[in-house]
């Protein structure tokens, strides 16, 4: 492997010094003001370096035609002008030539300099690639979050090219996806993955995919689902960017989540697209990818917008007009398909069955997800097929959730004010990423909450400051569970938090917890959730280093007019005695999308001290 | 204009370029009805890398299902083989009698856009003749239909573009 990168790099490196004479004669002046093109900067994916001059994002030398190419665009440019019009020998392979490598350099330096003298060479694997994707316009895609992942709310975007007859032929499916990822060898175990992705252990490399192809995986695999952002990119535009993708092929970047991520590579792509565009000068820190739809949204990028439903939305709309009667034959007809020769089946009136039947066959797929093909499996989602051909369900017709780029800013300030026991304090807090159960819920669903790196300082009256929580990241999800799907609510956090303990009554602890167990959907936006928790804590109170508890924690979660009620109760019953309890109730009062106001309240119980209540108004502004 | 899957062409560092024609021992153009598909571990891990699903020839082949592009069979300029991860939804919408599956089938089929709503019917009605067993193959598939279309008067030019 790491042989053919060195041969790759030779073939492409070693003839150049001998050929500079061929290229035309360009003063130093005007290389270097070429040099400084915003085009030429983003073909090279260079950004400007810590200390001065450029560095680039590609981490591969192969994709370099100077040896400091990495860190000088000028020198970079005049080795790619030499490499263009290197003559071709008869035994030289014409696609790895220059021209052909680097066909998106190639057409910018002829417009640029008027180059009419270039060597000919006929680049036939590029061709074929470019003529068969046909590029004519794009459409950027988002996969939504999913509630039962929440770390899906950070999301993904990729780049849909359509070629001219997608629009009149409704031929998406036929149509292929840029998509950025890691790009993950060999088997390593999946704490170790998690974190070489999280780190940038693994390198990000464009791929193209057939859409359909990630439209499974998105739509059934992970049940998310999908918004098309169609871009007003014109033919040549897009023609321009997939020229690039090419020259990017197998070229290895640094990946890493928050920021060197799938997002971030896809505004660089549309710069390239429409050079007048400065879409990543909005993200010096992290890049979220709704943060990436807004950007493509404000710069007037976007024409239209189309919704997909995952899978799992489909099954659980199709259900939702059926009776429990009608929700247990569902259940029957999926483990059984002779269930639909029963009299008492056939009994029902043909309109309530054809429901019936395609919620059962939408069920028996979905389990089918991320298995094998199992014989059994197949057999009886053939004949639920066979007989709903014969009495055809009518369409569904899914509403629209809020978009979720219109959804609340990521990084949140909080300021608030109240009074714990007889004692006034103010707090003040910033959350880097994202959501809890009660902020402003516009385009996040209910029940889900992934908060990342939180900080809570606190200040007594007589100027006392301290700090009251550090939260490294808190997840939460509360998925309902139906008669038709049962899944898991699950939540972890870990952190440093202040509880009550002997000396004083607000004692610094560092704890890990998490719990397991189910939500209910008691009403139209209330939900009722019950979970077992376990938690280990160290507390200077306590004689041992870590001490384990396990507790409960459970609740109702309302979305109202005003806003997200919450109201809990947790209790941790340590190993060492301590009992400790806690009852809250949380009302957000949504301002403006970007503004609201929060009203807590809760009590404390310990076994070490006596109990304390706390209430405190909070304003949030979720701000970039 | 010829649509075919760039499996090969992009894959420089892919492992398993060695392609199949169609109906050659590795090529999963033979894929069976509701052949299921495998998934990422796990939606956490998957959400860190962006899903590249753990596949290590970076997805650049698995479209093609190690079918060698250049030979597939292209019908009114566009491979059935592009068919080929749709067998489920094109099941689902010729049981329904539509949808974008079933689209996409008829113009890979060369089908043109007057007769498409006709196609649409055709294969609803036979669709027990077209999906004839649950372990029905790709290929399967597009034999039944060719020989549903040549039955009707309609769409009989469609079945001998091959």
């Amino acid at each position: 492997m790491l042989k053919r990168l060195v041969y790759l790099a030779l073939c492409v490196c070693a003839p150049l010094s001998a050929v500079a004479q061929a290229a035309p004669h360009v003063g130093a002046e005007r290389l270097q003001q070429l040099a400084q093109q915003p085009f030429w900067i983003s073909l090279g994916h260079y950004e400007t370096g810590k200390l001065g001059g450029w560095r680039s994002y590609v981490d591969d030398p192969k994709f370099f035609l100077a040896a400091d190419g990495a860190h000088e665009p000028k020198a970079e440019l005049s080795a790619t002008l030499a490499a263009i019009y290197k003559p071709l020998q008869s035994s030289d392979d014409p696609d790895k030539h220059a021209q052909c490598v680097y066909p998106a350099r190639t057409r910018w330096l002829r417009d640029q300099l008027q180059l009419t003298d270039l060597p000919a060479v006929d680049c036939k694997a590029f061709k074929q690639w470019f003529s068969d994707v046909a590029p004519d316009s794009a459409v950027l895609v988002f996969p939504a979050a999913y509630l039962n992942s929440p770390s899906s709310m950070f999301g993904h975007t990729l780049l849909r090219i359509d070629q001219a007859d997608v629009k009149t032929n409704h031929t998406a499916l036929l149509s292929y996806a840029i998509n950025f990822g890691a790009y993950i060898e060999g088997s390593d175990n999946s704490i170790l993955y998690a974190w070489k992705g999280l780190m940038g252990g693994y390198p990000g490399l464009f791929a193209l995919v057939p859409y359909q192809e990630k439209l499974s995986e998105y739509r059934s695999l992970e049940n998310r689902d999908l918004w098309e952002y169609h871009l007003n990119l014109s033919a040549e535009e897009t023609g321009r960017m997939v020229e690039h993708v090419w020259e990017l092929k197998q070229i290895r970047f640094g990946y890493f989540f928050f920021d060197e991520n799938c997002s971030y590579r896809l505004l660089e792509l549309l710069q390239v697209a429409r050079p007048g565009l400065d879409l990543l000068k909005q993200f010096p820190l992290t890049a979220i990818p709704t943060d990436t739809v807004k950007a493509v949204k404000a710069s007037g990028l976007v024409e239209k917008i189309d919704y997909r439903p995952s899978r799992e939305r489909e099954l659980l709309e199709r259900a939702k007009p059926l009776s429990q009667d009608e929700q247990d034959w569902v259940l029957k007809l999926s483990a059984d398909q002779r269930q639909l020769k029963e009299a008492d089946y056939l009994a029902l009136p043909a309109e309530r069955r054809a429901l019936i039947q395609d919620a059962a066959y939408r069920l028996e797929r979905y389990r089918a997800n991320g298995e094998e093909r199992d014989a059994g499996r197949a057999q009886r989602s053939f004949e639920l097929l066979g007989a709903i051909s014969k009495n055809p369900p009518p369409e569904l017709d899914i509403q629209r959730p809020g978009l979720p780029e219109d959804g609340h800013d990521s990084r949140t300030w909080q300021a608030g004010l109240g009074t714990r026991g007889d004692r006034a304090f103010a707090e003040y807090g910033l959350r880097m990423a994202y959501h809890d159960l009660n902020d402003n819920a516009y385009g996040f669903p209910l029940g889900a909450q992934i908060e990342i790196l939180q900080l809570k300082l606190r200040q007594y009256e007589g100027n006392h400051w301290q700090v009251q929580q550090l939260d490294l990241a808190t997840i939460r999800s509360l998925t309902p569970r139906t008669e038709l799907l049962q899944p898991w609510s699950w939540q972890v956090t870990g952190g440093l938090e202040r509880v009550l303990g002997k000396h004083g009554d607000e004692n610094l602890v560092s704890h890990v917890n998490g719990g397991a167990g189910g939500t209910w959907k008691l009403g139209d936006d209330l939900l009722g959730f019950a979970l077992g928790t376990v938690r280990v804590e160290h507390n200077n109170d306590f004689n041992a280093l870590v001490s384990p508890a396990a507790g409960f924690n459970t609740g109702l979660l309302w979305r109202n007019p005003l806003g997200n009620l919450s109201l809990e109760a947790k209790g941790d019953y340590f190993t060492n005695g301590e009992v400790r309890r806690t009852l809250s109730l949380n009302q957000q009062w949504e301002l403006s999308r970007n503004l609201g106001l929060r009203l807590s309240a809760q009590r404390e119980f310990s076994q070490l001290a006596s109990p304390q209540n706390e209430v405190m108004l909070e304003v949030k502004w979720y701000h970039y | 204009m010829k649509r075919i899957l760039l499996g090969t062409l992009f894959a420089a560092v892919s492992l398993n370029a060695m392609a199949q024609a169609p109906g050659g021992p590795d090529c999963g153009w033979g894929n069976m009805l509701f052949e299921g598909q495998r998934g990422t571990p796990a939606h956490f891990l998957a959400s860190t890398t962006n899903g590249t699903s753990g596949n290590a020839t970076f997805g650049m082949t698995s479209g093609t299902n190690g079918c060698s592009t250049n030979s597939a069979l292209t019908y009114g300029g566009k491979s059935w083989i592009a068919m080929n991860g749709m067998m489920d939804e094109l099941s689902k919408d010729m049981a329904v009698g539509k949808g974008e599956a079933l689209t996409t089938y008829a113009v890979v089929l060369g089908v043109a856009p007057e007769d498409r709503a006709h196609f649409a019917a055709v294969t609803h009605e036979h669709f027990t003749q077209i999906f004839s067993k649950a372990d029905d193959t790709a290929e399967d598939v597009h034999t039944n239909t060719l020989n549903v279309l040549k039955n009707d008067p309609a769409l009989a030019k469609y079945a001998t573009q091959a």
